[in-house]
Parts: structure tokens; C-alpha cells; sequence
């Protein structure tokens, strides 16, 4: 993926054009608070997070298999899949008589584990029996998605403990307004004054994982293996790198956060339902591709998609607070995309 | 896709392990090549002898018209996947032409709001036909912006019809009014997309095309119906595309493209304006498809998300014996790739199985039949 010739004209619109994401998140942003004066404000910066989550971990779910070449078209229903498993087994530990704190912990790690088996038979197939990622992913996508329904018999999981509504809708830290500050639960004030919360719980929780495996994935020799896969295969293979281990990991990885994805969506939602993820492929795909990776593998890093799925996390909560509906959002994501790859198309050797 | 397999040369020629003595000789040969036919008729027999209503002649022509679209849509994603390419847009261009086609012939229709007079001052003729104009006309554009992008900007094919996917699929949202079916077309519609070829009703009468006259809708179960019209267009389509691919230039160079890319320019192959054709007619072939489905079910229908009508269209054309690599494939192929998904459905419902196992069904199938190819790359 590497061109060393890097020429040395025109150096603004160069350096314009390789931060074109960082250029249009703040044109968006100005944007929306021209359009909508309530939107430049903190609340809709956590908001912004808060409705997004779902998307950074799935397009960090994405990620670690385009890195190599392939690509996971079952993230969104093993997300759905996660959504029933750990709602239906907190459910069920609830009724063996477990605390909900226990209950909901308890479901979380079951959840967690049973998460790396689609990963798993992903990265077998794909690595020891050669079959397409496409192929492998989607037939996953098909499993894991009728596994949910035969689960849940199409009616989505309810009466789940109120527990894990408070832990999805709370905030890691709260500011009272005589300068108190309280961890995890809003402190009780008069009527009228306003509390400040920070950072709500899941996205604290997403982005602890995305940092673990930001540095797995840049500075760990796993890492570099997963480019030098996707860079080149064959070559990934003769200097050494045990290729189909290195392969299943990141469709565990994959996996794992697409897993994880599905708890923050219970938690916040408090149900569990196969198609939770159904329509968040796209996006996921879309912003690692807006943040820089190729398709053809070999590129990518975690800060850039990051931002990439802040692009399209901006876009939706920014639609939503300015009036526009939902199919705004599915045409803009569609655009960017597209421009992204000609963008970079336009300014290549952006990112490794 | 085309990236992915050249870059994982060596990697693709390590065999996979299997086909051993059995599959040297010459029915083993068969049955691999053949498998999907052979897993079709196999399930045919086991679902005719494990339940009474499958094997019969109503429940045959059930199957077919709900598969006209699945036939339409993985025709045409045939069509780019042997160029190499991948299609992720023609399940919402269906949707599209579907909702589009609804929409044109509701305002013409009912004649309000798009000030063309009163109700009823247009025939219905002109208000169906120019509903179809409009859907087809239309459903044209996404394969013409695919193709463009795909061929002068150099987007990968992914990427450019998943971005596609996304477009249409806003368009259609708001087309329909959020997620809301679009009613309002005529009824006159229904006629054309449910009726059959053939009415007998058993020693009274013959018709064509529509029912006699003195049969009600209650009773209409006493009437033998035959032939589908939906079977029509879905024979229609397949036949041409496989006229086109197997029989003329244009299908050779289809060939010729997806087994290399450079090889063709080099032959003097004009690439460029080849995709475009085939991106353009994927998606034509999509619409016609999601206006009959207007036509079926009298509602303009957009595409659910997670309905994944593409991917379907994918494992179909892939259980097929279609390589996503590019360069093989045959139609025949893909109808029985889209008949083993209906059959699977059907004879699962039939039988009583939670159709939910359909899912897991799909999965599996599709992976046996890309283990089953790589097993032997030289059959196919």
C-alpha cells in the first residue's frame, strides 16, 4: 500500500485534503449549531456519543478484519444476537434469585464468551478452509440471526431488572450544583437546578475497550501482523507469521466488540431483539472507510476510524435535533462514503 | 473483491482438504458440480414425503411467483458478480422502483396532489403505464452512477454500491413517507401481477388469463389455475440474460472481464463502457423486479432493513456455482440457487419447522457450497 514518493508541491491542499475528516467534522458542526442554536453545546457533544456508541464499537468490530483483507457482514446481527443472549440470561439469573447488579454481571461475561464463537467459526472458515470472508460473514450473519429469532420467538425481551436501564442511561460522574460530585448515581437536588453529568456509563465503557485495543492494535506485534496480512498475504506467510491464528483473532475480535455493542444496546434500551443491528452495517463499513482504510486491506488505524464513525455519529444526532428524519441520514452516509474513497483516491498514502 | 483475490494468490492455491477417491469418478464428478441440483431434487423428495401440502401443484406455483423477485434480483447480481464486481444496491433499487412505481400512480390516480386534474380523468392504462415508466426510467440511475463510479472514479464496487445502497434507500424512505407502505395505486394492478395463464375449471370451462366470470373469490380454490404470469416474466428475464451471457459478444466479454481484467483491455475490450452496461442493466433488472412486486401485492413496498435481498441474491448466485473472484457462472445455475432457498423455505414451513431455521439454513448451505467449489476449482 506504500508509495515513498512523496512529492512536495502544493503542500496546502495536500495537507487539506489528507485531514479532510478533521476539516468536515468541524464544518458539520458549525453547520448544525448555524442551523440549530441549541446544538453547540456539551449535552449534545455526549449526546452525540451517547446515540453513537453502537456505531464506534461496530466500526471498530469492522475494522480489525478489513485491516486484513476481509471484510464482516454479521457484526449487525451478532450485535442482535448479544442484545437476546445477555437480555434473555439476565432475565434468567434475576429469576435464580442473583441480585440485578450480579445478574446483569453475570450476563454480561456469559454474554461476552458466547460472543467469540460466531468470531471464531468466522475466522475458521475464512482461515483454514478458505472460504470467502464475504461468504463466511454473511452465512454467520444468517445463523446468528435465526438463533436470535428461534430464541426469541419474535417478541423482544422484556422485563429485564431496572438495574441495567439506570447503568445504560447513567453517567459516570455527576456535578451537584453546590460543587458535590457523586460516581454513577445522580445526586438528588431541589426541583429547578440542574445536575451535570459526564460521560455517560457506556460510552465510558466503549471506549475503554477501543483504547485497550488501539494500543493491540498499534503497538502490539499482533498489530503489525494483522497490516502485514492484509498488506500481503503470501508474504504475511513466508516471513513467518502464523497467518490462520493471526486470522481467527481478528474475527474473535470482531466478534467481541460487536458483542459488546449489542450489551450497551440492552443496557440503554433495556430489550433485547435479533434485528437490533440490522440496519447499522452500513454504517459501521462506512466509517472505517471514511476513516482512511482500504477495502483491499492493509490499512486503517483506530484513532481515524474513530473519527470516521464520529462523522456519521454527528450526522445522525445533528439530523435528529434539526427535524430532518431518518432517510436523510441513509443518503448522506451513502455520499460520504463514495467521496471518501475518492478523496482518498485524489490524496493517497494518508494513514501507514 | 477483485483486490482481495489477487492478493491472496498463494494463499487461494493451498488446497482445501477433501475430494478424495469418491469424487474422481465420473458421477462423483456429476454430483460436485451438480450438488446444488441434486440437494434441490433431495429436498424435494424428503419435504413431499414428510408433509402432505408440499407436493403439489398449487404450493409449486406458490414458490415460483414469491420468487419472481429473488429470481430478478439474483439475475442480476449474476451479472456483476462474473465481472468480478458485487452488487450491494439492487435489493433497495427494488425497493425504489417498487415504492416509486406506488407513488407515481397514486398521485395520478387519486389526481390531487399532483394538480392533474380530478380523479378519474386519466384511463388507468396511461396512470399504470406511466407508473412503470417512471420506475424503470428511474431504476436506471443508480447502475449508471454504480457504473461511473466503479469505472472512472475507480471505487471499488463495495464500496460504491453500498453507497448506493444507502442512497436508495433514503430516497425510498422518503418517497414513502418514513415507513409507511404506499397504497393508493389501482386495483387494476393486481390483475395483471396475481393472475395465471390458465383457468380450468374442471368440466365447465377454460379461460385465459382471467378467471371465469361466475367464479367468486370465495370459491376461487375450485378452479385449477395454471401457469403464473409471474412465471412469465421471471422466464422471460432469465432467458435473455441467458441468451446475453451465453450466446452473444457482449456476454463473452462479460466472461472475459471477470477472469481478467487486464487481459480484456488488452484484447481491445472497451472495460469501461461494459461495466457501466452491466451495472446499468443490474439495476434495471432490479427495478423491473420491485415494480412486479408493486404489481403482486398492490402496495409499493420499501426494502426493511436487514431484509438483506442482496445478500440473498448473492448466496444464490453463489450456490449457484458463481465464484465471487468473477469470470464463472451460468443462469441456470442461479435459478437453481434461488429455487434451493425457496424450496428451503416453503418445504420448512410446510412441514411445521420454526421458519427462523431458514436463516441458519442459508448460512449453512452457503458455506458448503463455497467449500464444495474450493474443493474442486476445476469442475466448475
Amino acid at each position: 500500500m506504500q508509495t515513498e514518493t512523496v512529492e512536495k508541491k502544493s503542500a496546502l491542499p495536500e495537507l487539506l485534503g489528507r485531514n479532510w475528516i478533521a476539516i468536515f467534522i468541524v464544518l458539520l458542526v458549525a453547520f448544525f449549531s448555524v442551523v440549530a442554536r441549541s446544538f453547540f453545546s456539551f449535552d449534545t457533544a455526549q449526546l452525540i456519543f451517547f446515540n453513537g456508541t453502537e456505531v464506534f464499537l461496530l466500526a471498530i468490530a469492522e475494522l480489525f478484519v478489513i485491516i486484513t483483507g476481509g471484510i464482516d457482514l454479521s457484526v449487525g446481527f451478532v450485535m442482535g444476537f448479544a442484545t437476546v443472549v445477555s437480555s434473555k440470561l439476565m432475565v434468567a439469573f434475576g429469576n435464580l434469585g442473583f441480585s440485578p447488579l450480579w445478574s446483569i454481571l453475570a450476563a454480561s461475561a456469559v454474554t461476552l464468551l458466547i460472543g467469540l464463537v460466531p468470531g471464531l467459526v468466522n475466522g475458521w472458515l475464512v482461515a483454514y478452509l478458505r472460504v470467502p470472508a464475504f461468504i463466511a460473514t454473511f452465512s454467520m450473519l444468517g445463523v446468528t440471526h435465526g438463533i436470535s429469532e428461534l430464541l426469541t420467538q419474535g417478541i423482544p425481551t422484556k422485563n429485564l431488572p431496572a438495574l441495567a436501564g439506570d447503568i445504560g442511561n447513567g453517567s459516570f460522574m455527576y456535578i451537584a450544583p453546590g460543587g458535590a460530585i457523586s460516581f454513577f448515581s445522580r445526586p438528588q437536588v431541589a426541583r429547578g437546578q440542574s445536575v451535570l453529568a459526564i460521560v455517560p456509563n457506556m460510552v465510558v465503557l466503549a471506549f475503554l475497550f477501543i483504547l485497550l485495543f488501539a494500543f493491540i492494535l498499534g503497538k502490539m506485534k499482533f498489530g503489525r501482523h494483522l497490516y502485514a496480512i492484509g498488506g500481503n498475504i503470501d508474504a504475511a506467510i513466508r516471513s513467518g507469521i502464523n497467518v490462520k491464528r493471526d486470522l481467527i483473532k481478528a474475527y474473535v475480535i470482531s466478534s467481541l466488540f460487536a458483542s459488546l455493542a449489542g450489551l450497551s444496546y440492552v443496557m440503554k434500551y433495556i430489550t433485547g431483539k435479533p434485528d437490533a443491528g440490522a440496519n447499522m452495517l452500513l454504517e459501521a463499513i462506512a466509517a472505517v472507510v471514511i476513516g482512511g482504510a482500504s477495502m483491499a486491506g492493509g490499512s486503517g488505524t483506530v484513532g481515524r476510524t474513530i473519527l470516521g464513525a464520529l462523522v456519521i455519529a454527528i450526522l445522525e444526532t445533528g439530523l435528529r435535533i434539526i427535524g430532518m428524519q431518518t432517510f436523510m441520514t441513509y443518503i448522506l452516509v451513502g455520499v460520504i462514503l463514495i467521496l471518501a474513497v475518492i478523496i482518498d483516491q485524489v490524496f493517497p498514502n494518508r494513514n501507514r | 473483491m477483485a483486490a482481495e483475490s489477487t492478493s491472496n494468490g498463494a494463499f487461494a492455491k493451498q488446497r482445501a482438504p477433501g475430494g478424495g477417491g469418491f469424487f474422481q469418478t465420473a458421477i462423483g464428478r456429476f454430483s460436485a458440480r451438480n450438488w446444488a441440483l441434486i440437494f434441490l431434487l433431495l429436498m424435494i423428495v424428503i419435504f413431499s414425503f414428510g408433509s402432505s401440502g408440499f407436493f403439489d401443484i398449487v404450493n409449486f406455483q406458490n414458490i415460483i411467483h414469491l420468487s419472481t423477485g429473488a429470481f430478478l434480483l439474483a439475475g442480476a447480481e449474476l451479472l456483476v458478480v462474473i465481472t468480478g464486481g458485487i452488487d450491494l444496491s439492487i435489493g433497495y433499487v427494488y425497493g425504489l422502483s417498487s415504492v416509486l412505481g406506488a407513488k407515481v400512480m397514486q398521485i395520478l390516480y387519486a389526481g390531487g396532489a399532483g394538480g392533474l386534474g380530478g380523479a378519474g380523468t386519466m384511463p388507468v392504462w396511461q396512470v399504470i403505464a406511466l407508473g412503470c415508466l417512471v420506475a424503470l426510467a428511474v431504476s436506471i440511475l443508480p447502475g449508471l452512477a454504480n457504473g461511473i463510479l466503479v469505472t472512472r472514479f475507480k471505487v471499488p464496487p463495495f464500496i460504491a454500491t453500498m453507497g448506493m445502497w444507502g442512497i436508495c434507500n433514503g430516497v425510498t424512505l422518503f418517497l414513502a413517507d418514513g415507513f409507511m407502505p404506499v397504497m393508493g395505486a389501482p386495483s387494476q394492478i393486481n390483475a395483471i401481477g396475481n393472475s395465471y395463464f390458465l383457468y380450468i375449471d374442471p368440466s365447465k370451462s377454460i379461460s385465459f388469463f382471467t378467471k371465469p366470470s361466475y367464479i367468486t373469490q370465495a370459491n376461487i380454490r375450485n378452479v385449477l389455475r395454471l401457469v403464473p404470469n409471474s412465471l412469465f416474466l421471471s422466464l422471460a428475464v432469465l432467458l435473455v440474460l441467458g441468451f446475453v451471457l451465453g450466446r452473444t459478444r457482449f456476454g463473452k466479454h462479460t466472461y472475459a472481464i471477470g477472469g481478467s481484467m487486464d487481459a480484456a483491455i488488452r484484447s481491445g475490450i472497451n472495460v469501461n463502457r461494459h461495466l457501466v452496461m452491466i451495472y446499468v442493466i443490474a439495476s434495471f433488472v432490479s427495478g423491473i423486479a420491485g415494480l412486479f412486486n408493486l404489481f403482486q401485492t398492490g402496495i409499493g413496498n420499501y426494502t426493511p432493513s436487514g431484509a438483506n435481498y442482496e445478500l440473498m441474491a448473492v448466496a444464490a448466485v453463489v450456490i449457484g456455482g458463481a465464484s465471487l473472484t468473477g469470470g464463472k457462472g451460468r443462469i441456470l445455475g442461479t435459478a437453481v440457487g434461488v429455487l434451493v432457498l425457496a424450496v428451503l423455505e416453503n418445504g420448512l414451513q410446510i412441514i411445521g419447522v420454526s421458519a427462523f431455521y431458514r436463516y441458519i439454513g442459508v448460512g449453512v448451505l452457503l458455506t458448503i457450497a463455497v467449500i464444495i467449489d474450493r474443493a474442486f476449482p476445476d469442475l466448475f
